[in-house]
């Protein structure tokens, strides 16, 4: 027994670095003591001396007694006709989807009073079953950005709607050539509009009913381009894909992760960026129960350790080059030649072999997945496909997604035009940001400012609206109406949930006007409404038999957001075998590749303003705020610091690829594939100070922006789309860089390594499926028991429910006992529940300075642990001062990835309650542990002595302090407005933590008490459980028998975390259960025998707990 | 615009809020506040006269004995037989309602408590809630030149003795220290007398301390609070006369966490046809009219869409960091209106916070004694008030026989307990706990 399976949260702690042993035994991070404080230079700048303060200090006490007696008085007005759904104090909920040009949902939008507050995944409609992003749930706060145009512009200076209109027809008509630039438009309605401007523009429309014009054409670009994939597809498949248009690209086919028993993923993030997360992602969890019918094996081959790589039972890693010869290895063990080089190191190899061995049982059904935007490589993906038959099955041809139709060719064509001055002489741009995102954006939007006629339609004076000449700026995706089409068979429509925040205009009733079909509709148009409704009219109503009158087929499309048209079902597709021998450029094998990816909180920088996912720790690597190269910490050694905190930053070096550079510090990330580095796209927002919005930008430690030599605010990390390429004739996301070390530290806030496991093994608990179906729970998930004597003195083992310290709570069986269960098997680390409790919760943002200093706000984290497969056991290692890792450096380089989410445990014996010394903190009959914030006097005793380390101190008044004034929401008036009015906004000194939302399970009671019957699954689900993608976080009540969270609680993979403590927690996990061959954990997952292990282990535990207190 | 509550720091003011109850025919009074109020007041010309001993300036004027009683009852009548009557009739050009129901025994309890009144009484009753801050700042001029005289007298018996001593000094050849400051013989007398000073400032210190306290307790606490409002409300016409509903107007407060302020639209349900009889009401009502861009003057009357909104003081404020949900305690808990807001049937003027003695005197009020809208109120609400009435282990209502099975299954004596006065209360199934309003 000399072997443990042990698991780190950051190479700190792996390597035990002097700083890391320093902060492990401070909780809190150090605080300035109050000499350094004093010593503070800057203190003496301020002109306030002593007496002076004491002078305020009693002024301050005195004007606070008097403010106390006087309250201020309070208005109410209510509506002079109340809109018939909304009652003040009650929410409202409203169907609708979102589409941003990358993440696409069926949502539902909470509404208080008139303002939507809060959006989850639609559960009832949609193919997304209640899945989202973390992007999609922020979105809401987006609505509320001071930084949006308020009103049309010319020139930057404001115009009214009907000169701007009327400038901009004449323009239009004068013009020789018209492009409008858009995003992918996948609304059938939009088309339609563009239509009508292109037939007012001497456009002519065929018998099919599409529009030509030679003076107006349409690109749709994206700002991630997958029209690679559709080139491959294109020519693998020839004619026998239906496609919509045949003079298109191509299709995307839809992929049924449901189906598959074996997946491959070659680069492909299906559960974060790539695609339609949001489709793959419950698809793929419904696969990843243990107990379920059979359980999907995940075969991940990928660069940047990405949350579907930290996901995939086996993970192999590989240069972004040698995707294609992951590839076309697997394709020559099913004895298919492609001439593609099949050399692969000798780890991948035998990751490959035995995803070959998976795939070669499984046949049909498998999936095989590339992330790759070659044609090459994806004509190899679809091959292998090809070959396990995997169309006809789990890739259905027949019902393609309508997502990513970036026509690139055309686009780049366009832009050189414009580059070397003889482009069209009006250009469109709508919902797409060019400037931004093309590698030669800083170019282009110079030569645009040539452009005779530059119109755009964005919502901010961003990079590329700011060298518009007309700005027409379109609603938010919550104020207005539109229509979607993401896949053949499925429509939707988007509702607006507020009345236009500012004199904005949908850009549907954009194109309408300057087509001359429509006048502008002012605040309450109903232009776009109309025109939507007479497309569904004729294009959806008379293609159902459902209903018999309109009013009510709208009524319900409305309601339902969602239709589905039979989809057509699978069918086996003839490749073309000709293609393999015609691939084209493959990606080149160098010595230093990078690869862009995607992060789950800023994706592609479009919410680069959102101060939400600014602060988001990035699933993975943890850190807030910051773009960094990331490099495997084996390769790292000896050149860069591999270990960072508070005080020590990380290095900074040079990336270089062809002509474009940039400075980023260097990320020591575990799992990344040697000589590779990865850059997240997204950051570099607002380069030039366009007024993107402020938590766009690095903010200094006291407030304000940093500023830049040339006067504006530095924007946060590096624009890495200047490292796009072109290969194969597609843009291509990786290739040969180089990385040079640069001069200087960078601090770089990372939520890691304010908490450790501290030796407890008690934390996570994980097992492979082969041990989970044949052994016993005591193998994989041992009960915790302590000695007892028995009333004939002998010693026996007993459980440890049967040890009370104090008191019991009477929770149990009376009443009710609300408890969760999360089950880490499903849980895939996206971060949707964080963000989903920030909103709910009114959790403030601090920005990095204090994000550093350990004081983020968040109420529910989620811990990633690495785990490595070798650590000797806890009192066995021989001498503390020699006793080093070597073991673990393989794990360092390619870990497994656990992702625990982390929240107030609402522990029955709650360590918490019994040091307030104001009783602030409390424990209702419900198995609460309550935070009464008015009576909390901020000792801090609680979290001291929280053994999760979930609560939080109030550090400042962060709704009105300065330093938080750029990156606060609640700082501003609009803001303010995304506040949910039934959870108090916290003022400083008190003490906060999750709640498990008891507001709503307030409301839920109130429900059930109202109706007269108990209370049932469904009534209550907090935030956190609400908005899971993957079903990973289930609450309710425990003494409900008949609960899903009781029945899982009671499962034999439940286990609770730092149970040995004797917390008594309400909080359940489910052991991790990995579809692997793990010959070290099987062998460490034996039944004990009962009296020695447990007893053993448990006096390892107590004393390493012992040591740190 | 600020509540004031500075009360506390002069409790003088309490005095005038101890102004005499009146015991006289209740019947009377409510009459008249009913009947009466909305245009007669009783020392001042109004809407319409002053009534104060109107009988005996009728019988003076030379009217027909008992006309006036036909008067109330209908006024054309009365004018029609009685000259006097008939020269009343043109004292304004608003014609008094009628009011046949009422009888010659109810009108003559009105006359004699209008009679009753005194006058000065009056002007302090009537003048207690929006004016009181002009009150407070007389009361304490008075004490400021109490203050004053007293430290005046207290000089110059000082200034007196002084002279005495000094001569009586002088007689006895004792060299009297002429130099000796107030303050210097202050000191020496205290030292003589040190025993007695000490305990006495002792006992100052000891009740300053005790009033301090005492009036911070009083801090937040918000009785009375009755601010003053756009449109002058009488709850008594609408809830009391008319007897309508209060979830007629107040329509949330079955769903949702506030009872909700009646929108425009729900006055002019009514309003439409009532537009009052006074000019008063009628320039009441005319608020009304113009918020809800509505024209009465063409033709039945018509909406113009010029629509403004009315701004109300809110007179039952919360803190923010307390949840309260109407609709918790009025459908699930059974609690009537009336016991945290009063009787407003009865409440002739807008909506205040009602005190609690004023609370407890309402028939089928739980009587608590904490000031209302305070937090021990509400504490002390929950301990009293029992969760299901009836019998409770046969209690068959869904969410709570469910709770009390679980009860009576899993913990019987947890269960005997809670019943051992008879009942399960609020605060028995958590209705102390911070949670329950506080997050």
């Amino acid at each position: 027994m000399g072997m443990k399976r042990k698991y780190w949260k950051g190479i700190e702690e792996l390597k035990q670095t002097p700083q890391f042993l320093e902060s492990r035994d401070q909780e809190f991070p150090a605080q300035t003591s109050v000499e350094e404080f004093l010593s503070d230079e800057n203190l003496q700048e301020t002109s306030t001396a002593r007496r002076d303060f004491l002078k305020f200090l009693g002024f301050s006490v005195a004007a606070a007694t008097v403010a106390a007696c006087e309250a201020p008085v309070t208005k109410v007005i209510p509506y002079v006709n109340k809109p018939e759904n909304v009652t003040p104090g009650l929410a409202t909920w409203y169907a609708s989807t979102y589409y941003d040009g990358s993440s696409y949902a069926s949502i539902v939008v909470k509404t208080r009073e008139g303002r939507p507050i809060f959006i989850k995944g639609n559960k009832d409609y949609g193919f997304t079953q209640g899945a989202t992003n973390p992007q999609i749930i922020a979105s809401v706060l987006g609505l509320y950005d001071s930084a949006r145009l308020t009103g049309p512009t010319v020139k930057g200076e404001a115009e009214n709607y009907a000169k701007l209109d009327s400038k901009i027809k004449d323009a239009l008509g004068a013009a020789n050539k018209v492009v409008l630039v858009s995003n992918t438009i996948i609304s059938p309605t939009m088309g339609e509009a563009i239509n009508e401007l292109s037939l007012s523009l001497g456009g002519v429309r065929d018998e099919l009913g599409s529009v030509s014009n030679d003076k107006f054409s349409h690109i749709q670009y994206d700002a991630v381009s997958y029209s690679g994939m559709r080139a491959a597809n294109k020519e693998s498949f020839g004619t026998t894909v239906i496609s919509a248009d045949p003079n298109s690209d191509g299709i995307i086919p839809d992929y049924d992760f449901s189906k598959a028993k074996t997946i491959v993923s070659v680069g492909a993030d299906f559960l974060n960026s790539w695609l339609l997360p949001t489709q793959f992602t419950p698809q793929y969890s419904m696969r990843r129960d243990p107990d379920g019918e059979w359980m999907s094996k995940h075969y991940q081959f990928e660069s940047v350790l990405s949350i579907t790589g930290s996901n995939a039972d086996v993970r192999g890693m590989i240069k972004p080059s040698e995707e294609a010869n992951v590839l076309a290895y697997l394709l020559k063990k099913f004895n298919v030649s492609t001439g593609v080089s099949t050399k692969l190191s000798k780890a991948t190899k035998a990751s490959a072999d035995s995803a070959y061995k998976a795939l070669k049982s499984t046949k049909s059904e498998s999936l095989v997945v590339c992330g790759s935007n070659n044609k090459a490589v994806q004509i190899l993906a679809n091959k292998l496909n090809s070959v396990l038959g995997a169309y006809g099955k789990t890739i259905n041809t027949n019902a393609p997604i309508n997502l990513f139709k970036s026509e690139d060719s055309h686009m780049g064509k366009f832009v050189k035009s414009v580059v070397a001055g003889n482009g069209p002489d009006a250009v469109i741009f709508y919902d797409v940001n060019p400037v931004y995102t093309l590698p030669n954006g800083a170019e282009f939007g110079e030569k645009l400012k040539k452009v005779k006629t530059t119109i755009s339609l964005a919502s901010y004076a961003d990079e590329t609206a700011s060298n518009c000449m007309y700005v027409c700026p379109d609603h938010h995706g919550l104020e207005a109406w539109a229509d979607m089409n993401p896949k053949r068979g499925h429509y939707s429509i988007a509702q607006p949930t507020i009345r236009p925040l500012h004199n904005t205009a949908s850009a549907m009733e954009s194109f309408l006007v300057w087509a001359g079909k429509e006048k502008r509709g002012g605040k309450d148009s109903k232009v776009a409404y109309d025109f939507i409704q007479n497309i569904w009219n004729i294009w959806g109503f008379s293609e159902q038999t459902t209903y018999s009158d309109f009013e009510t087929y709208w009524s319900m499309m409305v309601h339902n957001s969602c239709v589905d048209e039979e989809i057509p079902a699978p069918t086996d597709q003839v490749f073309n075998d000709a293609t393999l021998n015609n691939l084209g450029e493959l990606p080149k094998s160098e010595l230093t590749e990078f690869i862009l990816y995607q992060k789950a909180g800023v994706g592609s920088g479009k919410h680069a303003n959102i101060p939400w996912l600014q602060e988001l720790p990035d699933p993975i690597t943890k850190v807030t705020w910051d773009n960094y190269i990331t490099m495997n910490p084996v390769e790292m050694e000896g050149k860069y610091a591999t270990t960072f905190d508070q005080e020590h930053g990380l290095n900074q070096a040079t990336i270089k690829v062809g002509k474009s550079e940039l400075t980023l510090p260097v990320y020591p990330l575990p799992g990344q594939t040697p000589g590779t580095v990865g850059v997240a796209l997204g950051y570099g927002r607002g380069a030039n100070g366009e007024n993107i919005g402020k938590a766009a930008f690095q903010t200094q430690e006291y407030g304000g922006h940093v500023i830049l030599e040339d006067g504006n605010p530095a924007p946060i990390g590096g624009n890495a789309f200047a490292f796009v390429g072109e290969e194969n004739g597609t843009p291509s996301y990786s290739g040969a860089c180089s990385v040079t070390k640069a001069e200087g530290v960078y601090p770089i806030a990372a939520t890691q390594l304010n908490q450790t496991v501290m030796g407890r093994h008690s934390i996570v608990r994980e097992t492979t499926l082969n041990a989970y179906k044949t052994k016993d729970k005591e193998a994989y998930n041992p009960s915790w028991t302590l000695q007892k004597l028995d009333e004939h003195g002998n010693h026996v083992e007993a459980p440890m429910k049967e040890f009370d310290l104090w008191d019991e709570h009477p929770v149990e069986n009376i009443g009710h006992r609300w408890g969760m269960t999360i089950d880490l098997s499903s849980c895939i680390g996206c971060g949707s529940c964080l963000v989903a409790c920030q909103s709910e919760n009114n959790v403030p943002v601090v920005g990095k300075t204090e994000v550093r200093r350990g004081r983020e706000m968040h109420w529910l984290r989620i811990d990633r642990y690495f785990a490595s497969d070798e650590e000797a056991a806890i009192g066995q290692r021989k001498d503390k001062a020699t006793f080093s890792y070597d073991e673990a450096e393989k794990p360092m380089e390619n870990p497994q990835v656990i992702h625990m989410p982390m929240m107030c445990h609402h522990c029955n014996h709650a360590p918490c309650e019994t040091v307030c010394p104001v009783a602030a903190t409390t424990h209702s009959n419900e198995g609460l542990n309550m935070m009464t914030y008015n009576r909390c006097i901020g000792t801090r005793y609680c979290a001291n002595n929280c053994p999760y380390k979930v609560r939080r101190f109030n550090w400042f008044n962060y709704p009105s302090y300065k330093a938080q004034a750029e990156v606060n929401p609640a700082q501003d008036d609009l803001g303010r407005m995304v506040l949910n009015p039934d959870v108090t906004v916290r003022t400083r000194g008190v003490m906060e933590k999750c709640s498990f939302c008891v507001q709503r399970i307030q409301e839920g009671k109130l429900e059930a008490k109202k109706d007269g019957r108990p209370v049932q699954d469904g009534d209550y689900a907090s935030a956190c459980a609400d908005s899971c993608p993957t079903n990973a976080i289930t609450v309710g009540d425990w003494n409900d028998t008949e609960s899903t969270v009781r029945k899982n609680a009671d499962d034999k993979r439940a286990y609770q975390v730092l149970e040995d403590v004797g917390v008594k927690p309400n909080v359940w996990f489910h052991v991790k259960v990995r579809n692997e061959q793990n010959d070290i954990l099987d062998k460490l997952q034996v039944v004990k025998e009962a009296h020695h292990g447990a007893a053993e282990e448990h006096g390892a535990g107590g004393h390493e707990e012992n040591s740190h207190h | 615009m600020f509540r004031k509550f500075r009360r506390w720091c002069l409790p003088a003011l309490v005095l005038l809020f101890v102004s005499g109850t009146f015991k006289s025919q209740a019947q009377g009074d409510a009459l008249f506040n009913t009947k009466c109020a909305t245009c007669h007041q009783i020392f001042k010309d109004g809407t319409g006269p002053k009534l104060f001993n109107v009988r005996q300036k009728w019988s003076e004027g030379g009217a027909i004995e008992g006309t006036i009683f036909q008067w109330v009852n209908n006024w054309k009548t009365a004018a029609a037989s009685d000259p006097y009557a008939q020269n009343v009739s043109t004292w304004s050009g608003t014609a008094m309602d009628i009011f046949p129901d009422l009888s010659q025994e109810q009108i003559t309890s009105i006359f004699d408590w209008i009679d009753l009144q005194e006058p000065v009484e009056a002007e302090a009753a009537k003048s207690d809630g929006s004016s009181s801050s002009e009150e407070d700042s007389s009361s304490g001029w008075i004490w400021i030149i109490l203050g004053s005289i007293f430290i005046v007298i207290i000089l110059s018996v000082g200034g007196v003795r002084r002279q005495l001593k000094a001569t009586e000094a002088e007689e006895a050849g004792v060299d009297f220290n002429e130099n000796m400051s107030y303050m210097d013989e202050l000191k020496q007398w205290a030292w003589v007398n040190r025993r007695y000073v000490g305990v006495g400032m002792l006992v100052i210190v000891i009740g300053l301390v005790v009033v301090v306290f005492l009036g911070l307790y009083t801090v937040g606490i918000v009785e009375d609070y009755h601010p003053s409002q756009p449109i002058d409300f009488p709850h008594s016409v609408h809830a009391g006369t008319n007897g309508i509903d209060c979830k007629y107007c107040h329509n949330s407060v079955t769903k949702s966490r506030t009872a909700g302020l009646p929108t425009v639209n729900v006055c002019m349900n009514c309003h439409k046809q009532v537009a009052g009889s006074s000019p008063e009401q009628q320039e009441k009502i005319k608020k009304i009219y113009e918020a809800a861009g509505w024209d009465p003057s063409v033709g039945a009357g018509k909406y113009t869409n010029e629509t403004k909104e009315i701004v109300w003081n809110k007179v039952h404020v919360l803190p923010d960091h307390v949840y309260f949900n109407h609709s918790q305690h009025v459908v699930v808990g059974g609690i009537d209106c009336k016991q945290c807001h009063g009787d407003m049937t009865k409440t002739v003027e807008t909506a205040r916070v009602q005190p609690i003695s004023e609370l407890n005197k309402v028939e089928g009020n739980i009587p608590l004694t904490r000031p209302t809208l305070t937090m021990g109120w509400c504490i002390e609400c929950h301990q009293e008030k029992e969760v299901s009435g009836g019998s409770l282990d046969t209690k068959k209502d869904g969410y709570y026989d469910e709770i009390h099975k679980r009860l009576m299954d899993n913990d019987k004596s947890l269960y005997s307990k809670y019943l051992e006065d008879g009942k399960v209360t609020v605060k028995e199934l958590g209705g102390w706990e911070c949670a329950k309003c506080h997050y």
